[in-house]
């Protein structure tokens, strides 16, 4: 009984080399329609096309007076929009006092706009804007006019998304130009 | 048994001559491509979406199926791109100048018998009753207004604009019932590549295993 | 290294003599047909609709607000949400197919009779089970016909005596078919198909005491046995491919044939569609509901359609062993059963005339009268075929299985 199904497997008779290459073959064949159809299933959990349109954001830059603050949502999280004065350009000028240092100029595209996300880089809270810069209330972190960490105990600096210049007067959030 | 078939056959096909005894609708070949998928939209979003909304569809899935950007900025007016297609017209307005709500055209090619064809066949049914009033022979009870005009058609004049018209209406509409329809197709045809090779060798496979059988 | 581990694990778990005494060394009657391919494809497609069901899940939302939209944005916007969408609806239909053939298959030869009537009643139960499945995964897209449909067969139960309209509001947590409907059908859809996989579970248990039956019917000697793997494993991966290229054909180029336009349309609660109609695989059973004019009695008849397959092993009382093989009369009550099914599927299908109406309760008749007649067909039938004259081993065997009879009835009255 079980010698017809060994025979029928075994590579060592006559043409069993044949029979072995057809279904050696054969099972690739099929391995690989059964891992292409495992695609659409894993697929099917990437971020469907809805929720991508909402990767990019689009802000109205009109409005936001020197000195004032913006919130915005992008994918679900806060991002900061400054027009910052002179003086708050000014105080952000040296890297003097920040714990992760990081030039002004590299995190800003234009000195007047910052764009941060407003996510504590320690625990994820959302910080407050007070006076120059921020404060966590979570657990005391502290971030001045260019988001950069200078009181712990967050290890680093704001995140600035990416982000482009789409006008003068408008900023599209999510991608770079 | 072979005459058990043969009655078997006998009674399908004479089912089929029984069964539909409506108004013989008119057929109508769709367009695929983009360019009047885009005429269509240009029709539906200038003229039809006044009244009718298509709420599954949004203004960035334009964008996505290839049509021109500047014409769907067009469309949207200052409405983000996420938005949907909504009507012009609320619908309690519409309700109260048609006597009923118009409804949604997301879905109106595969939500009738006919499909297609029955959209054709009704945006060109209009004909002028006795009474002066546009009627429709498809749907009678329509309250719907004679959109393309066809029912004022002097007798013995070309069809052949509204025809068209109608066309890329319905195309547009059926590209909206089924946006994916072109890479389910695509898919399809490599899938079944792909199964009636397989099988093949499967069948020598068997064929194989078994020969050894004494 | 891989021995090794093998070697570890059957010390502990008996995984090698299960692989061999029930996978591949299990013995197979070297003589059935592609028929008796469609109970792995029952198999294959339970697999295949709980993926895809477990995936679309994922985005389905349970809710009468929110369900038709929910489909909408699996079709339109979930990475190839509508690939999941079509293969879960005609993977739905594949199923009924599959089974009403592995059904078919089990009446014409006959593998319902002793000793396999466990085999029948739990395949029995398997198919109430996907029936309700498949009623209550209709309800969930949330289109006219849904909920239509579920709102005649939730009042059926009316007919339930003396608490008749208490069960139907049980049933439905609410006076109509509404979101506490959808979201306990839905709870339930996703539960069942793990039901079917134990009661699939116990139909193999019983499958591998009685071993498969073969096309005559006759029990083979064991030499005309052979090992599962490889001989069926290639011929049951073969059929599996002619399957899905069928499937596919449904899948990729006509889905929406298998969706009434209806199903396009949401749920209206104040209108009903003029042409209600279930699946293709409940018409037959809702046009025998619908030629019995009383209600109750319409209930009681569709129920019994179902049920009524479950008396098979005792209404055949034909000693001839097997199935339509060696019995002429059995094969055509087989046929004309099989044409019955197509009228009555056809009569539950086309909107109600007097015609139709006549010709559904004509067919409803001769659909039972299959049943009530066979015990005293197959008895004359036996009769006429043994004066007649058959091949030498089914005499044999006759005269063997009496001879077992007598045995055992003497053992029985002596201790």
């Amino acid at each position: 009984m079980s010698n017809a199904g060994s025979e029928a497997m075994g590579g060592e008779l006559g043409d069993g080399n044949r029979r072995n290459f057809l279904i050696k073959v054969t099972s690739v064949v099929g391995g690989a329609g059964v891992a292409a159809a495992c695609v659409p299933f894993v697929a099917s959990m990437n971020p469907s096309t809805d929720v991508l349109a909402k990767a990019e954001t689009e802000v109205d830059l009109t409005g936001i007076p020197a000195g004032g603050v913006r919130t915005v949502a992008w994918q679900g999280k806060p991002v900061f929009i400054v027009h910052r004065t002179p003086e708050q350009i000014q105080s952000v000028s040296t890297t003097a006092n920040t714990l992760d240092p990081e030039p002004d100029e590299k995190r800003v595209q234009r000195p007047e706009w910052l764009v941060v996300l407003g996510v504590c880089t320690h625990m994820g809270c959302v910080p407050n804007k007070e006076g120059l810069g921020w404060t966590c209330h979570c657990h005391g972190s502290q971030y001045d006019d260019s988001g950069r960490i200078t009181r712990g105990p967050a290890p680093k600096n704001l995140e600035v998304p990416p982000y482009y210049f789409a006008a003068d007067n408008k900023i599209i959030i999510g991608k770079t130009a | 048994m072979k005459t058990l078939i043969k009655i078997l056959l006998l009674c399908s096909i004479s089912l089929g001559a029984w069964a539909n005894e409506e108004a013989a609708l008119d057929k109508v070949i769709l367009e695929t491509d983009v360019k009047s998928v885009e005429r269509g939209a240009d029709a539906m979003i200038g003229a039809c979406h006044a009244c009718h909304s298509m709420k599954y569809v949004h203004y960035r899935d334009l964008l996505t199926y290839g049509m021109d950007k500047q014409k769907v900025d067009g469309w949207r007016g200052d409405q983000p791109l996420d938005s949907a297609v909504m009507a012009q017209m609320s619908e309690s307005d519409a309700a109260a100048s048609f006597g009923k709500a118009p409804p949604d055209l997301s879905l109106m090619v595969k939500a009738r018998e006919g499909g297609a064809n029955y959209l054709y066949s009704y945006l060109l049914g209009y004909y002028m009753t006795k009474e002066g009033v546009p009627g429709n022979h498809y749907y009678p009870e329509t309250k719907m207004p004679d959109v393309l005009n066809v029912s004022s058609i002097a007798e013995g004049a070309s069809h052949s604009e509204v025809q068209a018209q109608a066309r890329d209406i319905v195309s547009f509409l059926a590209w909206v019932a089924d946006p994916h329809e072109q890479e389910r197709l695509r898919l399809g045809y490599y899938v079944m590549a792909y199964l009636l090779v397989l099988t093949v060798m499967l069948y020598f496979v068997k064929k194989q295993v078994w020969s050894n059988l004494k | 290294m891989p021995g090794r581990i093998i070697e570890w694990i059957d010390q502990r778990f008996p995984l090698t003599s299960f692989v061999k005494h029930d996978l591949t060394g299990y013995p197979t009657p070297r003589n059935i047909s592609y028929w008796w391919n469609f109970g792995f494809l029952a198999g294959i497609v339970l697999v295949m609709q709980v993926a895809t069901g477990i995936f679309l899940a994922m985005h389905y939302k349970a809710d009468i607000a929110m369900s038709f939209d929910s489909i909408q944005h699996i079709m339109r916007d979930v990475n190839y949400g509508w690939l999941l969408r079509y293969m879960h609806a005609v993977g739905a239909s594949a199923f009924f197919f599959v089974i009403f053939v592995h059904m078919a298959r089990t009446l014409y030869y006959g593998s319902y009779r002793a000793p396999r009537e466990l085999m029948w009643w739990t395949g029995q139960g398997l198919l109430l089970l996907l029936m309700a499945t498949a009623f209550m995964g209709y309800l969930l897209p949330w289109g006219q016909m849904s909920f239509w449909g579920a709102t005649v067969i939730t009042n059926l139960f009316r007919a339930t005596p003396f608490f008749g309209d208490q069960v139907v509001i049980w049933l439905r947590g609410d006076y109509t078919v509404g979101d506490a409907t959808l979201t306990r059908f839905f709870s339930l859809h996703y539960l069942m198909p793990f039901v079917i996989f134990g009661a699939v579970f116990i139909h193999l248990i019983a499958l591998h005491t009685v071993k498969s039956s073969n096309p005559s019917g006759i029990n083979l000697a064991d030499k005309d046995n052979i090992p599962f793997h490889p001989y069926f494993t290639a011929k049951d991966l073969y059929g599996l491919g002619i399957f899905l290229i069928v499937y596919s054909v449904f899948v990729f180029f006509i889905p929406d044939s298998l969706i009434e336009p209806a199903n396009n349309i949401p749920a209206n609660p104040m209108q009903t569609p003029n042409h209600i109609v279930p699946e293709w695989y409940f018409l037959p059973f809702y046009a025998i509901l619908r030629s019995v004019p009383n209600m109750v009695g319409g209930v009681l008849a569709m129920g019994l359609s179902v049920m009524i397959f479950a008396f098979m092993p005792y209404l055949d009382r034909s000693r001839i062993p097997g199935g339509a093989r060696y019995r002429p009369i059995y094969k055509l009550q087989f046929y004309l059963f099989i044409v019955d099914m197509f009228v009555l599927g056809w009569v539950g299908y086309v909107p109600p005339t007097s015609q139709t109406i006549v010709i559904g309760q004509i067919a409803t008749l001769c659909y039972f009268a299959s049943f009530f007649f066979v015990p005293f067909i197959s008895k004359m039938e036996e009769g006429w075929l043994l004066k007649k004259g058959l091949p030498a081993e089914v005499t044999a065997l006759i005269e063997k299985e009496t001879q077992d009879k007598e045995e055992r009835k003497l053992k029985r009255l002596r201790g």
